[in-house]
């Protein structure tokens, strides 16, 4: 008998996947170890390794198709061995399926009414069929007036429907068309031809061709300007931080850092060899004293109140196609060599798209620096679960006044976020200012990079 | 002009006591054996032989479908048969005896289990044919003499019967029919049939065809001692026997049917005992006493022995060709097999039982009779033996490779395209009984009823095949008087009564269509159609294909519809659907007179079986129908009405309804209304429904069926198949409510469609 192939659980809180793509084709051999396919989490990209050595007989699910975790997603056997029939059925219980994430196309089961058997089987008495007004407003068009607008290339979604139930029906497209002035519209074979095929509304396009005739430039306009479908790591970003937004009560202390001795050290230190980064100056600094501050180092659901006993420090990392957090874990466990060590690897799997949901979860503080990006200062939206966000600017040259004199020192700003629920004002305050008081102290760094 | 037919029953009460005198039925008469069949010159040495040669062809091929099933029949070991595996071993006395006793253009009609009676039959006709008809079947044969010939023909008979139970193109019916189905039209052989009981019907009606048009042939029909308490057989012992065949109101054609009901009794009937379990009489020859005052010459005969079944068959057959059949005989014989190869007998019978018959095997005991007369030796037996076993071998290992029919003809030969375009000389314009009825006409005009009158009285003018029965259709016109004045025209020969048996009447008229007639029969209640329906569905629609396209079934079975007339449930229904569900047949229903007289008329003159649905709501509709000849094509709707914005699609009394309804459209809404009467449900001219959805962009169904399963779904499903693009609302359907028709005015009008349903489902899409 064939073995299926099934789409691992990633993470415990992962209920779908979708394959990016096979690397092994249908009848290829595969050996122990050979990466069968990738697959996009929430987050990164996950390559799948075989657990045995066979064919690939079958690839039952394409790339690019969400399907549930712990479904078969193909079949590994002997050549020539039958494969049974699989077909890609959720193996998790649906309702615990997270809604949010779900395009909003499907109506509620209700609203399928309709379409069930409307004609009683068994049943003398008439069965009752869901009216149209008791029904959901759903866009109804017959396939007479579907045709019609397709062959016109118009959006029908607009016209007013004046069939049983609203249903757009024919005259009504004609009438439409007629109030557009359609007989008019002058549009170029090629462009009609390309809107046909990109499902676009002729009428909502705006001709530049010569006494306005639609162009196939004015097609192409409005294709590369259409919306375009969010990436899952988008979709995730979006969902979480707008979660965030809503439920913390954000509140913003800024505070300017003297970085200019420790600029100096860590160029000095850059010449014996020494790999650190700003970042890695400002973790140390935050893990140092979010020990001393654990109300920061904690998190809330609104009634309660958790201080992590840990700290496990997120470090914001950008990407082409997005933002991702990766966490090293137990940072206060770590010397400064190890938190450079241990961020450096996490920014390249980072970029590399191949961080696991694991590395991306579980954290309980979070820093993002955008010092490399020539900004004054900016404010960061806390993760959902942390209390609190350290935005870090650029380090600019500024004129300052040391004892009574303007002189010119490298300044940086950083803005903490904090959620209201847990930190107050004069928490985030000291805190913040902890914070500097160790990026500003020489003796305390000389000590830790001796 | 002849004897008026007519006669008035003119009897008197008569309760003098006295005592019915059933006779009595001879059982196994036959005291001969081979020296004296040979010394009275009954038969030649040759002929004797030949006997022996046909019950062994039987075996030597029904032990090859045995030892197939295991692997073990040598000359084709690894072939894999797929088919039923319903053999007679043991019963070939029966088969070769009957069929010895028959003549080439003799009748039979078999059974399930009739290997041996398709083999006899073919291999008796092809001694007795003559060289040119030998060349024909042997074509590819050039050199040799007669006897080379024979010998060609039997191998190439035996090599098209394995070809047809094995599935091949070159099988008798291409195939299509197989062990269960297999006939041999050229032979006489009208078919084989799986349908226990099924063939007594058509049997009769060839003997019907063969009395009318006095051929002098006989038909055989075998069926077994289980068919005969099966309802249909029944009913044809009792229409073979009707009293009008023979007495003074045969007139012209005197004589009784010339059908020989040979029951292959068995003792079994699949597994069931018939003796002491399931029948209430010791033999099945009782049977024939319930029927016919003379028992019809029943006799009870030794099926074990080869030449007493013969000598019964040809007396049989003697008595049939002098009119005084139908005779039955009660052949008493044994399966050694169980009903099927999956069949362990012992659950049913015991060992001894088998023992003791096989004891008495017709082979064995036929052999030492040729030794003990002198026709023949150890050696020649053995030589008869070789020569049959590898007749049989080469003719399945030519079979084995064969090739089978393409997989795209799978519908080849569900109907013909044949109609009668002309009448042969013989049967065209045949002399008349009495003068035609007349029928009036008034500006022109005709109801309903008399213009399928007039179209059955100018069919019947022209073509002396066409032939009409049913109940009560003969002097007192039919329920409904469609046919007053047939029967005093055209005679009773042409025009009778015929007992309330509407499985037989069907049966019958299947039968004779496959023989050579035109028969039209009558169905008094659509209703009762459901008691034919195996005659209708599984033999008329079925005959041309399972024969592959050796006989054609030209057969009109006319019902009439009730409906509307609080008849209640059983005199009410409209039943087309049920029969559009059959492939095969022809169901149409004209809603017009003019229809009626020309769709009726190409009805008859189809080569299709044509179920001719009429409306008693209708018979009264008075419309123009032209006097002379025209005919209505079946298969064309008419468009009854053009318009626009919707198409109202119906048939039958329907039709009319949607008129109105258009008409009120077009007052109320100003919407136009197009009206499509279909005329023919199967064949359908989907064209010109699709082509007006195409127009109209709306549609209804109506018909007066109820609503679950009626045919309208399958005209809205296709049209939402085949211009869903066009449509610009859902496809409506209106029919019968989904219940019983019942008596009460007031719920039949609920229950039945009308004006009113059909603009609620047209303003529901407006």
């Amino acid at each position: 008998m064939a073995t299926p192939i099934i789409m691992p659980k990633f993470g415990q809180m992962t209920e779908e996947s979708a394959i990016v793509e096979w690397c092994k084709k249908e009848g290829e051999p595969v050996a122990k170890g050979d990466i069968l396919f990738t697959v996009e989490t929430d987050k990164s990209v996950m390559e799948v390794e075989s657990f045995e050595e066979g064919t690939l007989l079958k690839i039952v699910v394409a790339p690019g198709k969400n399907v549930p975790v712990q479904s078969t997603v193909g079949f590994l056997g002997k050549p020539g061995e039958p494969v049974p029939e699989a077909t890609v059925t959720p193996t998790v219980n649906p309702a615990a399926k997270t809604a949010p994430l779900a395009p909003p196309v499907a109506p509620p089961a209700a609203a399928r009414g309709p379409a069930v058997a409307a004609v009683p089987i068994l049943a003398p008495a008439p069965v009752a069929v869901p009216t149209a007004a008791s029904a959901p407003s759903r866009f109804r068009i017959s396939p007479r007036a579907a045709a019609l607008a397709r062959n016109c290339v118009i959006d029908p979604a607009r016209i007013p429907g004046s069939g049983p139930g609203g249903r757009v029906v024919e005259k009504d497209v004609k009438a439409y068309l007629e109030s557009r002035g359609y007989a008019h519209l002058r549009v170029t074979p090629t462009a009609k031809q390309l809107a046909s095929k990109e499902k676009l509304d002729l009428l909502a396009i705006t001709g530049t061709g010569e006494s306005g005739r639609v162009t196939l430039a004015d097609v192409e306009r409005v294709i590369a300007e259409r919306p375009k479908p969010m990436s899952r790591m988008r979709q995730v970003i979006a969902q979480r931080l707008t979660q965030s937004v809503v439920t913390a009560p954000h509140f913003f202390v800024t505070v300017e850092v003297d970085m200019t001795d420790l600029v100096a050290l860590r160029a000095e230190l850059k010449q014996k060899g020494a790999p650190y980064t700003v970042t890695d100056f400002i973790s140390q600094a935050v893990v140092l004293t979010l020990k001393e501050f654990p109300d920061v180092n904690s998190s809330t659901d609104g009634k309660s109140i958790r201080w992590n006993s840990r700290v496990h420090l997120g470090l914001a990392v950008s990407l082409e196609q997005g933002l991702v957090v990766p966490v090293i874990r137990d940072a206060d466990e770590l010397s400064l060599a190890e938190l450079n060590l241990r961020s450096r690897e996490l920014a390249e799997k980072a970029r590399a798209m191949k961080l696991t949901p694991d590395e991306m979860a579980g954290g309980t503080f979070t820093i993002s620096n955008m010092g490399m990006l020539d900004v004054e200062n900016f404010t960061a939206i806390i993760n959902t679960g942390e209390a609190a966000i350290l935005a870090v600017s650029s380090t600019m040259q500024k004129p300052v006044v040391r004892d009574n004199r303007v002189v010119v020192r490298s300044i940086m700003k950083m803005t903490l976020s904090s959620d209201h629920r847990l930190i107050d004002g004069a928490m985030a305050a000291r805190f913040v200012n902890g914070i500097r008081q160790k990026l500003e102290n020489m003796e305390l760094w000389k000590l830790l990079t001796a | 002009m002849k004897k008026s037919p007519t006669y008035l029953s003119d009897s008197r009460p008569k309760f003098e006591p006295y005592e019915i005198d059933c006779g009595t039925i001879p059982a196994y008469r036959y005291k001969g054996n081979l020296a004296t069949e040979l010394k009275a010159k009954h038969l030649t040495g040759t002929e004797a032989v030949a006997i022996l040669e046909d019950m062994l062809i039987i075996r030597e091929l029904e032990e090859m479908i045995v030892k197939l099933r295991s692997g073990a029949y040598e000359p084709i070991r690894d072939y894999n048969y797929r088919g039923p595996t319903h053999v007679s071993v043991g019963q070939e006395g029966t088969a070769a005896g009957a069929c010895a006793a028959l003549q080439l253009a003799d009748n039979i009609t078999s059974t399930h289990r009739g290997h041996g009676e398709s083999l006899a039959k073919g291999t008796v006709a092809i001694r007795q044919m003559e060289e040119a008809q030998l060349r024909q079947r042997v074509p590819q044969f050039k050199t040799g003499g007669r006897e080379e010939l024979v010998e060609a023909a039997l191998e190439e008979h035996v090599y098209r019967t394995i070809c047809e139970l094995f599935g091949k193109d070159d099988g008798y019916c291409r195939g299509r029919g197989g062990s269960m189905h297999i006939a041999d039209f050229t032979v006489g052989h009208l078919g084989a049939n799986a349908i226990v009981g099924g063939g007594v019907p058509i049997a009769t009606g060839a003997a019907l065809s063969n009395r009318y048009l006095q051929r002098g042939n006989v038909v055989c029909c075998f069926a077994g001692d289980g068919a005969y308490a099966n309802g249909v057989v029944l009913e044809s012992l009792n229409f073979a026997a009707q009293a009008q065949f023979t007495n003074h109101l045969a007139d012209g054609l005197k004589g009784g049917l010339p059908i020989i009901f040979l029951v292959c009794n068995n003792h079994y009937g699949m597994t069931h005992r018939s003796d002491d379990e399931v029948m209430g009489v010791d033999r099945m020859a009782r049977r024939a006493a319930g029927f016919a005052n003379n028992n019809m010459h029943a006799e009870v005969v030794n099926g074990m022995n080869v030449l007493a079944v013969r000598e019964a068959v040809l007396r049989a057959a003697k008595l049939c060709r002098e009119g005084k059949g139908p005779v039955l005989l009660d052949v008493d014989c044994y399966r050694y097999w169980g009903h099927s190869l999956s069949d362990p007998r012992n659950e049913y019978r015991t060992k001894d039982e088998e023992a003791a018959w096989k004891a008495i095997d017709p082979i064995e005991s036929y052999k030492a009779e040729l030794i003990n007369a002198g026709v023949t030796d150890t050696a020649g037996i053995a030589a008869v033996e070789k020569r049959v076993a590898e007749r049989n071998a080469r003719a399945a290992k030519r079979a084995a490779t064969a090739a089978d029919p393409a997989a795209e003809d799978v519908l080849t030969f569900m109907y013909t395209d044949t109609r009668c375009e002309t009448v042969p000389a013989e049967f065209a314009n045949p002399s008349l009984i009495g003068s035609l009825p007349e029928i009036k006409r008034v500006n022109g005009e005709l109801t309903y009823k008399d213009a399928l009158k007039e179209a059955l009285v100018q069919e019947m003018a022209r073509d002396k095949r066409v032939i009409f029965y049913g109940e009560d259709v003969a002097d007192y016109g039919g329920a409904f008087k469609v046919t007053k004045g047939l029967m005093e025209a055209f005679g009773r020969s042409r025009v009778f009564n015929t007992p309330i048996s509407e499985a037989c009447i069907c049966g019958t008229a299947c039968g004779a269509a496959m023989n050579g007639l035109r028969p039209v029969a009558e169905l008094m209640y659509f209703d009762f159609a459901l008691m034919s329906s195996d005659q209708i569905s599984n033999q008329a629609a079925k005959w041309h294909y399972m024969s592959g396209a050796q006989t054609e079934v030209p057969l009109v079975i006319r019902a009439s519809a009730g409906a509307g007339k609080g008849y209640g449930g059983q005199h009410s229904q409209t039943l087309e659907s049920m029969f559009c569900h059959i492939p095969g047949l022809y169901v149409v229903y004209p809603a017009t007179p003019y229809d009626a007289k020309g769709m009726l008329k190409s009805a008859i003159r189809d080569n299709n079986p044509v179920l001719f649905v009429e409306s008693q709501a209708l018979y009264g509709m008075k419309g123009v129908v032209p006097e002379g000849e025209y005919l209505v094509p079946l298969g064309v709707a008419d468009v009854k009405r053009e318009g626009s914005d919707i198409t109202l699609v119906a048939w039958g009394p329907v039709v009319h309804d949607c008129l109105k309804a258009a008409d009120k459209l077009k007052a109320e809404r100003g919407v136009s209304a197009e009206v499509i009467d279909l005329r023919s449900l199967v064949p359908l001219d989907l064209d010109t429904v699709l082509r007006s959805v195409q127009k109209t962009g709306r549609c209804v169904v109506a018909s007066q069926a109820v609503h679950i399963g009626s045919y309208t779904g399958e005209i809205a499903s296709t049209i939402q198949e085949k211009v869903f693009d066009y449509l610009d609302a859902p496809v409506k359907r209106v029919g019968a409510r989904n219940g019983i028709a019942p008596q009460s005015h007031i719920l039949e009008a609920a229950f039945l469609p009308n004006v009113n349903d059909i603009l609620t489902a047209a303003n529901a899409i407006l």
